[in-house]
């Protein structure tokens, strides 16, 4: 039996705070025990908990690649009472992280296979970790597709790196926005929508999809249209949470607690669950 | 009871027309009642009223906005729908008030003092002055009067003040004398660290489960609850008897002057705190002070609702 | 055979004070008009004339406890900057636990195959867990709310305690159930018990004779699953539910838990208190979004909780141990017993065309 506590946050500190649009700011942090820093390991989709000591915590993935460990980030939207108090942190500050935590997305089946990325708002954020981590390990995988978007040009996170990722030869990138806005050079439309004038091929692919509940529900229409079956689309789910590691009870929908059993599902495990999300 | 044929049919008249009534039926033992959702036809011959209709229905009523819904009431529950009118939180339209002479309910806690342990029960029998009740094989014979609630024995309306079907013959004075407190007036004798010890000794077995807020027909906050919220931060979540009884007085502020006394908040206490006296005593200097008495007219504005320039009995220009 | 005493009821007091010298003794008390469990205490009687109103899980999982302690402090060479220090606050002691009945006593192997599990130990319950004891009053009579036989248990299951006491003439039959058991039977007070044992197995046997016979509820994870998108079903069963917390609060097996800071001037604790899933706030989302948004839901979710999705996680074990409080002391009368029930009963009604 595992003797480490399962509530108590290590102490880190953030490196860097980056603003990226106004409401989602994105944390780059480093644990102070040198050690744990140097063994911690994870896997793409796992999660950690931020702590705001005095106010709480709150669930965000790690969405920097496990192949890049120099720090730790996470992309924190202002909706509560935590989040609110985190987009107060700034650089040098201490902040609490329990991390990883949940499952991860299933990579090592996805080998060889071609990619779709369909990321909506702050919902890029998973996708990111994968991704990175794909284009890390570039020649396991076939051509990958990342179609991303947000309600307008302002609301798109991770700014800095969108030039580089459709300037890639090895990535085909498309941006899209729901209605037209002034210098605007990309694709304007919803998020489904715009997945089915791409029509990647089903064929040997995997999609994996992530955003606001909305969008995941038209998304899944689109990619069966395309001929996706379940068991080739991957998302992930939001609970309220707080311990993290399936015990108080609150985020499970039937049997399976998306906090430790989740946050990644495949479309044929979704199917299995009651229908509760 | 004997208009209880009257009753099931004139809610079988006025169904049809309504998606829900809520009376009182039978329960896991003969001893006790629970509020009954009838929606078919087949539903209304299980609706039994008498001494076990102990559930303030009203409570329900907000929750049922929007509905057309029918409701039995005791005279007491009746003040309660007054108030959620006062209130508007419910539509006058919306809810059809079937109301009966109330002969009293009983208090449960008392049978169980009284039996000592009650055990199995078998069968209870009521009449006018009396209970019987066989539990674990053995035959309890009550005065009725020993074991009706506390409000019961100083009941001013035992009939429904507002109704749109009354059933049986009215039973009550058509002016009722005024409220006395008379319990609470030996309470209030008490040195200040007594009652104040008496408070801390009480609440320290609640386990914050606010069954006296879910009960309670005008607790309406529901899901915006201080005991809860976060932001306010009003109370702390620890296990100490502080923000127990700070939970307690913020529940008898939100409700002074509104309180109809009906006393779902201690009936659905599970570790019997004798939390109405807090209510009483708000009501006890509202109607000094407002000469006013909450669930009575349903065109009136509770006190603490309502705004005046000058108060007849609040001087504080004198001072 | 395993260790058996004798102890008369008129020393019940003084074996507990022994118990007390070493450890922290929990009792049932008469409290209002309530029965609950407090730090033994000679002055007070104890009350086992039937079950407390309020099963002794506090004693293992308390109804609120801090798991860790923080201070902020400013730092000397930077005054913008707080130091923040976070440290953990372990359960100490040992405790006895006098007067639990088998039912609330086997609730606690319902908590341990959640909390103490492999991959994720919580050590705050297991440190409470290893350190506590558990002395259980096997029931000589039951009420109409009891239903433990439904539940694969007995008014003398043994399940979870340490010693079993079987009321017989004038005291009670001690049987050690573990060997922490038999090192809590060493008491000179206690006489030798091997010619009640007798006389304990006939009231045993007679009380559980005296229970009508258990439905079965081999089915039930399957058909609450079937009837888990009929709202209307759970909507019936739910209207009378007010979404209070006493039937989770009272509920041996219900074990679910906030965590939330509460901070004085400069420091403060992390604390996890009793959650219940009734409340519209224990899966409200910071966006405003609500997965079970209506008490129907939310009463779905308890009676599936303990009768389907825990059975499915845990070899088919009930996450209930019929112990029956939460009928009993609902305020509106709901009665799980009912609900479960109709799920098994329910067919679907077929549309023809």
């Amino acid at each position: 039996m595992n003797n480490k506590n399962l509530y108590l946050p290590e102490m880190a500190t953030i490196q860097e705070v980056i603003e990226e649009t106004h409401n989602i700011i994105t944390f780059r942090v480093t644990l102070n025990n040198q050690e744990a820093m140097k063994n911690f390991s994870f896997q793409p989709g796992n999660v950690g908990q931020l702590s705001a000591f005095g106010i709480g915590e709150s669930t965000f993935v790690i969405n920097s690649p496990p192949s890049r460990m120099e720090y730790l980030q996470f992309s924190v939207m202002r909706s509560g009472e935590v989040t609110s108090n985190l987009h107060t942190l700034k650089a040098g500050d201490q902040i609490g992280v329990r991390a990883p935590l949940g499952n991860h997305f299933p990579y090592e089946d996805m080998k060889g296979k071609d990619i779709v990325f369909v990321g909506g708002g702050i919902g890029m954020a998973p996708l990111r970790t994968l991704l990175l981590f794909m284009l890390d390990n570039r020649s396991d995988y076939g051509k990958i597709t990342l179609l991303y978007g947000a309600r307008s040009p302002l609301d798109m996170a991770f700014n800095y790196e969108l030039q580089d990722w459709l300037d890639r030869d090895d990535l085909d990138t498309y941006l899209t926005i729901d209605a037209e806005f002034e210098g605007w050079k990309h694709n304007v439309g919803l998020i489904p929508n715009v997945l089915l004038d791409i029509a990647p091929s089903a064929e040997n692919s995997v999609a994996i999809t992530c955003g606001p509940p909305i969008m995941i529900k038209f998304t899944l229409q689109a990619l069966e249209k395309l001929g996706f079956k379940d068991e080739q689309i991957v998302t992930t789910l939001e609970k309220r949470m707080k311990c993290g590691v399936g015990i108080c009870g609150r985020c499970n929908i039937g049997s399976s607690y998306v906090c430790k059993d989740g946050p990644v599902y495949t479309g044929a495990q979704l199917k299995e669950l009651p229908n509760e999300l | 009871m004997k208009f209880q044929k009257e009753l099931k049919d004139s809610i079988r008249k006025a169904l049809p027309e309504l998606d829900v009534v809520i009376g009182w039926c039978g329960s896991f033992d003969p001893l006790h009642a629970t509020p009954h959702f009838i929606r078919r036809e087949e539903d209304i011959e299980k609706l039994e009223i008498g001494p076990l209709s102990v559930h303030n229905l009203a409570t329900y009523l907000p929750g049922l906005r929007g509905k057309k819904v029918g409701i039995v009431v005791k005279g007491c529950d009746s003040r309660s729908v007054i108030e959620l009118l006062q209130e508007k939180l419910i539509a006058r339209d919306d809810i059809t008030i079937f109301g009966f002479p109330c002969t009293g309910v009983v208090d449960q806690a008392k049978i169980k003092k009284a039996l000592g342990y009650v055990g199995n029960v078998e069968s209870c029998d009521m009449s006018d002055k009396s209970v019987v009740i066989v539990a674990a094989g053995k035959a309890h014979s009550l005065e009725l009067s020993d074991v009706l609630a506390d409000k019961c024995h100083s009941c001013r309306y035992p009939d429904a003040i507002i109704s749109d079907i009354f059933v049986g013959d009215k039973s009550g004075e058509a002016v009722p004398a005024p409220a006395d407190y008379e319990a609470l007036a030996t309470f209030e004798n008490l040195s200040l660290p007594d009652r104040f010890g008496f408070w801390l000794k009480e609440l320290d077995r609640c386990i914050r489960c606010y069954a006296c807020r879910s009960a309670c027909p005008l607790c309406v906050c529901r899901d915006h609850c201080a005991a809860e919220s976060r932001e306010p931060h009003w109370l702390s979540q620890e296990n100490n008897v502080r923000d127990k009884l700070m939970f307690q007085v913020i529940h008898a502020y939100h409700l002074a002057g509104r309180c109809t006394e009906c006393g779902e908040c201690q009936r659905a206490c599970p570790v019997d705190i004798p939390v109405l006296m807090l209510k009483q005593k708000m009501n006890k200097e509202i109607r000094d002070i407002f000469k006013y008495e909450a669930g009575v007219d349903p065109e009136e504005t509770p006190p603490l609702l309502s705004f005046k320039m000058e108060e007849e009995n609040i001087t504080e220009k004198d001072w | 055979m395993a260790l058996v005493k004798y102890l008369k009821s008129t020393d019940l007091k003084s074996w507990l004070a022994e118990l007390a010298q070493e450890n922290r003794v929990f009792a049932p008390r008469y409290e209002g008009e309530a029965v609950i469990f407090a730090p033994f205490d000679p002055e007070q009687e104890i009350f086992i004339k039937y079950a407390a109103t309020a099963p002794p899980k506090k004693t293992v999982f308390p109804q609120s406890e801090r798991l860790v302690d923080f201070m902020y402090s400013k730092d000397p060479e930077d005054l913008s900057r707080i130091k923040i220090e976070a440290q953990e606050v372990l359960p100490q002691g040992t405790a006895v636990v006098f007067g639990g009945r088998p039912c609330d006593v086997r609730g606690f192997t319902m908590f341990d195959r959640v909390y103490m599990a492999e991959e994720a130990t919580d050590i705050y319950y297991k440190a409470r867990r290893d350190n506590t004891s558990f002395i259980t009053l096997a029931c000589d009579a039951t009420e109409n709310t009891c239903f433990c036989h439904w539940v694969n248990s007995s008014p003398s299951d043994p399940t979870g305690s340490d010693v079993l006491a079987i009321p017989v003439e004038g005291g009670f039959l001690l049987k050690a159930v573990s060997d922490r058991g038999e090192t809590l039977l060493t008491s000179q007070l206690l006489s030798a018990g091997e010619n009640r044992v007798e006389e304990g197995e006939r009231v045993c046997k007679e009380v559980a004779d005296s229970l009508s016979q258990a439905p079965d509820l081999a089915n039930s994870p399957k058909k609450l699953l079937e009837v888990f998108d009929n709202i209307e079903f759970w909507q019936d069963v739910s209207a009378k539910c007010l979404s209070c917390g006493t039937c989770t609060y009272l509920c041996p097996t219900c074990y679910c838990f906030n965590i939330t800071d509460e901070t004085q001037g400069m420091k403060g604790s992390r604390i996890r208190s009793w959650d219940n899933c009734m409340s519209a706030l224990f899966t409200m989302e910071a966006s405003g979004h609500n997965p079970r948004p209506t008490k129907a839901h939310r009463l779905k979710n308890r009676v599936g909780h303990k009768f389907s999705y825990y059975p499915d996680l845990h070899d088919g074990v009930i996450s209930c141990c019929g112990c029956g409080r939460c009928i009993k002391s609902c305020p509106a009368g709901v009665d799980i017993r009912e609900i479960v029930l109709k799920a098994i009963a329910f067919e679907p009604t077929v549309v023809e065309g």
